[in-house]
């Protein structure tokens, strides 16, 4: 099966978000990483001050986040929070 | 006793096997024949009056006619006598044609014994045949037409305004079916839009129409006059009442699918209304995309763009019901899918594209805007290979039949192409071109002629990718040659197939589908819009393939039968159904449960002086269809059907197994 690409997928404008991670408040729970539904988050390669790797955005996919607030809902340390960019 | 015998010629489809004259001499023969007689055309008004004069003349009691099918003229036959006052129940009819003459041409004495050998069983049977009178039941005057394409459409329009309450359910969120997703339409070029969507409005604003969409028909119980209905109506997650259409939720959702109107080549939000002018213009949000679930909401972004809060995210499936009078079943056709036409690289490689597809590339309110694509990287193909029969007359995909449409729209498709891209190449592979319908030839002519599209007679035996072409290997059978074709774009024309569904649907009214799971009408000629199951009618391409003007036609012809139907004052059943003889019936309960349309139930006597209450069981006439079923298994012989009893159905095969 093929999957085919839409046509016209150009004309469709999605809300765009900034990730925002407070990486000091995090403890390398996963939620966030876990539950993106761009799948946009992965570990950093480096601690935070806990010695935690925080959540960062994949290099390259500055611009996916879709402001679902998923991450910033299901975080028990209100660590991460997408601003809305107009 | 006095029984007639009248034997048909039927020209000479009988009498040119049968001895007409040898049967009318036995005939006579027969205990309590006091006449016997052969005539050119008994069905004809002559013939008819004939029967009628000797029924009068020699007072006769039970007639017997020797023709064809009683699917075929029973009715007429029954309306002959009972003009002259004889109940049509004392008639009985002898098929001589069907069974006999037509399948034994080539034996014509054993055939002429055959038919002798039917008269012999039909005489036996009538003269143990009793008088009945038709049950009349009360009528719901109210209609559910099932489906809304332009058949359902049409037949809910017809219906409503002819004064009577319409229930038109659709499955999908908006009307306009199949014809909704096409470009143009042949042989005029009329915009399907433009047809179609002024319809769909009046649909929804027409006060004695209920539009139902994106609800499917879960149950329907009950007979002609009186079907109780469940309709369930799937929760669309946007409060209709209160959804302007505005459209501020789709532009926030986060969420781009695939729009399945587009068949995949546009795309749609999570919430979304399927093309502009859906009726009705309320936006459905598709749990099944949306980030969401019913148990753990995060997104909200659609529920707080929305001004007038039409979002709740927490709606569940809603059971109505309804009773109706009458069922239209208009649920259309579905293509073969693509991916069963790997020969042609169906689902293999992304330019090949089905009919369907190509109208949507096509449309000016398609996912390119009328642009001729292609889905793999957006190019306008310079070159189209169009495969017409791609898996209709083709008995290894299941489906040997002609599907009617392909050739006009690939005829349509390849000059709308040629309008699009004037310096494209447009190639069509045919078996033949069946352009049969009013201005059809015509306009196939001139796609061939004028718009200098080349049609190569001949099957495609494969299809692959060379580079970014597609390679379309074929024979072109009027010059004997094979030939090769470096495509940009493969166009398949692939086989009509009934809808998803229409098998449960089938099921549920006890409609019969033919081999390939079309719908089945009671006669080709005689009773086309009609189902075996009385009081439930068809519609478009749910019956066959046809396309839309044949479609309109029947949907109108439906909507007619539906209309006479619905001005008589009560519903009208036919007497044969169970009767239980309670000195007999033991109340055993074995026909209770055997019982296929649940018309019999257990129940006990009146109370009797110093007797037990006896059990037996009861037959609900407006229910029992009459089969049978109960008759077979009672073991006290204590239930009978009506025209059918025990006695006459022994009767009958004795006289058919005895030597004289």
């Amino acid at each position: 099966m093929v999957i085919r690409k839409p046509l016209n997928l150009a004309k469709f404008k999605v809300p765009k978000g900034r990730v925002i991670v407070l990486a000091e408040r995090c403890k390398e729970c996963g939620l966030c990483i876990e539950y993106c539904p761009k799948q946009i988050l992965e570990y950093s390669e480096d601690y935070n001050e806990k010695g935690f790797h925080y959540p960062v955005v994949k290099a390259g996919m500055e611009n996916e986040c879709i402001f679902c607030l998923f991450c910033q809902e299901i975080c028990p340390d209100f660590a991460i929070f997408s601003e809305k960019e107009e | 006793m006095r029984i007639g015998v009248f034997i048909c010629h039927c020209g000479k489809n009988i009498a040119g096997v049968v001895d007409v004259k040898e049967l009318v001499e036995r005939a006579s023969k027969l205990k309590d024949v006091v006449y016997a007689t052969d005539y050119v055309y008994l069905c004809s008004e002559p013939g008819q009056k004939e029967i009628q004069e000797k029924i009068e003349e020699l007072e006769l009691t039970h007639v017997v006619i020797a023709a064809c099918s009683p699917k075929m003229h029973a009715t007429t036959f029954a309306r002959a006598v009972k003009g002259v006052g004889l109940n049509p129940y004392l008639l009985e009819i002898a098929n001589i044609r069907e069974h006999c003459s037509w399948v034994h041409h080539d034996k014509p004495e054993i055939a002429t014994e055959k038919a002798f050998r039917l008269i012999k069983a039909a005489v036996a049977k009538v003269r143990l045949a009793e008088p009945l009178e038709p049950i009349k039941v009360p009528l719901t005057r109210k209609v559910l037409v099932i489906g809304g394409g332009i058949a359902g459409i049409r037949t809910a329009l017809d219906i409503a305004n002819g004064g009577f309450e319409v229930y038109l359910v659709e499955r999908t969120p908006s009307l306009g079916g199949h014809m909704a997703q096409l470009s143009e339409t042949f042989p005029t070029l009329d915009c399907s839009a433009c047809i179609l969507t002024p319809l769909m409005v009046e649909a929804a604003h027409h006060k004695n129409i209920h539009v139902i969409t994106y609800a499917e028909v879960k149950n329907i119980k009950g007979i002609i006059g009186n079907f109780k209905v469940t309709i369930e109506k799937k929760p669309r997650y946007v409060i209709p009442e209160k959804c302007t259409g505005c459209g501020d939720c789709m532009d926030v959702c986060p969420v781009i699918v695939p729009n399945e109107f587009d068949q995949g080549l546009g795309a749609r939000k999570a919430i979304y209304v399927p093309f502009p002018q859906a009726v009705p213009l309320v936006y459905t949000l598709d749990l099944e995309n949306c980030l969401n679930t019913q148990k753990l909401v995060v997104c909200e972004q659609c529920y707080k763009a929305c001004g007038p809060r039409a979002i709740n995210y927490l709606m569940e499936p809603q059971e109505i019901e309804i009773e109706v009078g009458a069922v239209v079943i208009a649920t259309g056709f579905d293509l073969l899918p693509i991916e069963n036409l790997k020969e042609y690289g169906g689902g293999k490689y992304p330019d090949v594209v089905t009919g369907l597809e190509f109208e949507r590339l096509l449309s000016a309110s398609g996912p390119t805007g009328g642009v001729v694509r292609r889905p793999s990287d957006g190019k306008i193909p310079k070159r189209v290979v169009f495969i017409q029969c791609a898996g209709s007359r083709d008995p290894e995909h299941g489906c040997p039949y002609c599907s009617k449409i392909c050739c006009m729209y690939t005829a349509k498709q390849a000059l709308l192409y040629k309008h699009v891209v004037p310096d494209g190449e447009a190639y069509v592979f045919f078996i033949d071109v069946r352009a049969a319908g009013k201005r059809y030839e015509e306009f196939v002519q001139r796609v061939m002629g004028e718009e200098r599209i080349v049609y190569l007679r001949g099957k495609v035996s494969k299809v692959f990718q060379r580079e970014d072409k597609l390679v379309v290997w074929g024979a072109d059978t009027i010059s004997g040659m094979a030939v090769e074709i470096e495509a940009d774009m493969v166009v398949l024309a692939p086989a009509v197939v009934p809808s998803k569904g229409t098998a449960d649907l089938a099921k549920l009214l006890k409609v019969s589908v033919d081999e390939f799971g079309f719908l089945s009408e009671v006669h080709p000629k005689l009773r086309p819009v009609e189902s075996v199951s009385p009081g439930v009618y068809l519609a478009g391409a749910a019956q066959a393939p046809k396309d839309i003007s044949e479609t309109a036609a029947q949907a109108s012809a439906a909507a007619s039968k539906v209309l006479s139907l619905l001005s008589q004052k009560e519903a009208t059943l036919e007497p044969i159904v169970a009767h239980v003889d309670k000195e007999l019936c033991i109340g055993c309960g074995l026909c209770w449960k055997a019982c296929p349309f649940k018309a019999i139930t257990m129940v006990r006597e009146e109370k009797r002086e110093g007797k037990k209450r006896r059990r037996y069981a009861k037959v609900e006439e407006a229910v029992c269809q009459g089969c049978g079923v109960c008759m077979a298994i009672c073991e006290k012989k204590a239930i009978n059907v009506a025209g059918f009893t025990y006695d006459q159905l022994s009767a009958q095969v004795k006289a058919l197994l005895e030597d004289e």
